[in-house]
């Protein structure tokens, strides 16, 4: 092996200061007679120092706002779950794991969603009860409509309106979802009773409109100019929520 | 009516992680480029930090555990999403990355380089840097882990990663010396 692969090979080690002084004074002396590898050298601790030099300004990344009180919640909502007795949490994941296991079923068969209103909605529903589960816990801070509709035009290309919150129902979250063969806006909404309640907009779709319960939960499916429209609840809405749903549905499709 | 839920106070674990979700957010947008998906990884990460919270020994080092969650997350959700190809072709990208380094194309004093770069103009770089290059130096030069630390993290030998650094050191400071050139024969017109 020639002097040059052997220097090339321990480049980092050189540079980054870890070689013994023996090694190091060899490959010193290798150097001194070598331009290809002292240019490898000064490119390499080029690239090392301008990166250390800024790395505390690298790392100065400015958090995404709510980003920390939503991991603060779910460090909230895991240390409360904590302290609940044994059954109940092994139920919650076993719960969880039929819900997966539905999702999963459900992606599997994503021509049939496409063509059963059933389907569709045991899919989204999957969906609902899971993002709720994971991602929200505890007293997830309200959304502005317009900045997610930003957020959702500028990141993924969608163009869809947002409902705002409003008296009895606030926006606390969106995501993505998969359906299909693609991905969709899920936007996460909490109801002053602290039911939560999950649009999906689905571009492109068109279905007739449907209302039917699966899982415990109602799903509203409608399509307006080729969008289709599903709006996932609890099946016993009552009240405040059953005004937040008729909200959802006119300002939805706007 | 529902009940407003009881808040469990968070204990030194949970608040040790929340210490690191700046430095995490700052790792997963170099991993992503995109900010909703650096959000939604920090944030998955979080769920599988907490969840799996009993497999971490006490006393080991949480930063570099939390490290290796955020890019086992990451390399599952490429795999997920068929975007791994990147990776895969990450040998070839060394090898073409290997040749000689022209001493022409180094010819922009170092020290004038480093002071002239600003921020932006090194994420830009850092970010065309091959992904598998740009894993591996943010880790060991911004984040200052261990080679071994980062042959765990990426779930590669340690030589694997020392090449890395390697290449991805060497290509970053070429292309900031490009820049810089093209910027000077701008200037001069």
């Amino acid at each position: 092996m020639s002097e040059c692969r052997l220097v090339t090979e321990q480049l980092t080690s050189f540079v980054d200061e870890q070689l013994d002084a023996t090694r190091r004074v060899e490959i010193e002396r290798h150097l001194e007679g070598c331009m290809a590898c002292r240019s490898a050298v000064a490119g390499e601790r080029g690239g090392q120092t301008v990166l250390r030099q800024h790395a505390q300004r690298l790392r100065d990344e400015p958090l995404p706002p709510g980003l920390r009180s939503r991991c603060e919640s779910l460090v909230h909502e895991h240390a409360r779950a904590a302290g609940v007795p044994g059954w109940r949490r092994t139920l919650v994941p076993t719960v969880l794991s039929v819900i997966l296991l539905v999702f999963t079923a459900s992606a599997i068969f994503s021509l049939a969603t496409r063509r059963s209103d059933a389907v569709l909605a045991a899919q989204l529903t999957a969906d609902h009860s899971k993002c709720f589960k994971l991602f929200v816990a505890g007293n997830p801070p309200v959304m502005d409509a317009h900045e997610v509709e930003e957020m959702l035009a500028r990141e993924y290309g969608w163009k869809i309106h947002v409902p705002p919150s409003v008296d009895g129902l606030q926006l606390i979250g969106v995501r993505r979802c998969l359906y299909a063969d693609g991905l969709i806006p899920h936007v996460m909404y909490r109801a002053a009773n602290g039911q939560d309640l999950s649009l999906f907009v689905l571009n492109g779709v068109t279905r007739n409109p449907t209302d039917l319960v699966t899982f415990g939960h109602r799903s509203q499916i409608w399509t307006k100019n080729n969008t289709t429209f599903v709006l996932v609840g609890p099946s016993d809405e009552t009240g405040r929520l059953a005004d937040a749903t008729r909200y959802m549905m006119k300002e939805a499709d706007r | 009516m529902f009940g407003r839920r009881q808040r469990a106070a968070p204990d030194t674990f949970s608040n040790e992680v929340l210490g690191y979700l700046e430095p995490l957010f700052a790792t997963a947008m170099r991993l992503t480029r995109n900010r909703a998906d650096a959000e939604d990884l920090v944030q998955d990460t979080m769920v599988r930090a907490l969840r799996f919270r009993d497999r971490f020994e006490p006393g080991t080092n949480l930063r570099a555990w939390l490290y290796t969650i955020l890019h086992n997350t990451w390399r599952n959700r490429i795999r997920d999403t068929a975007r791994e190809a990147t990776d895969v072709d990450s040998e070839r990208i060394e090898e073409l990355a290997s040749r000689p380094d022209g001493p022409a194309e180094l010819e922009t004093p170092e020290r004038v380089l480093i002071r002239s770069t600003m921020d932006v103009d090194l994420k830009e770089a850092l970010d065309e840097l091959p992904d598998a290059f740009r894993q591996a130096v943010w880790l060991r030069d911004v984040e200052e882990f261990s080679y071994a630390e980062i042959a765990k993290m990426l779930d590669v030998p340690i030589g694997t990663v020392m090449s890395r650094i390697s290449r991805g050191r060497r290509q970053l400071y070429e292309k900031l010396s490009q820049a810089k050139t093209d910027a000077q024969v701008r200037v001069s017109r």
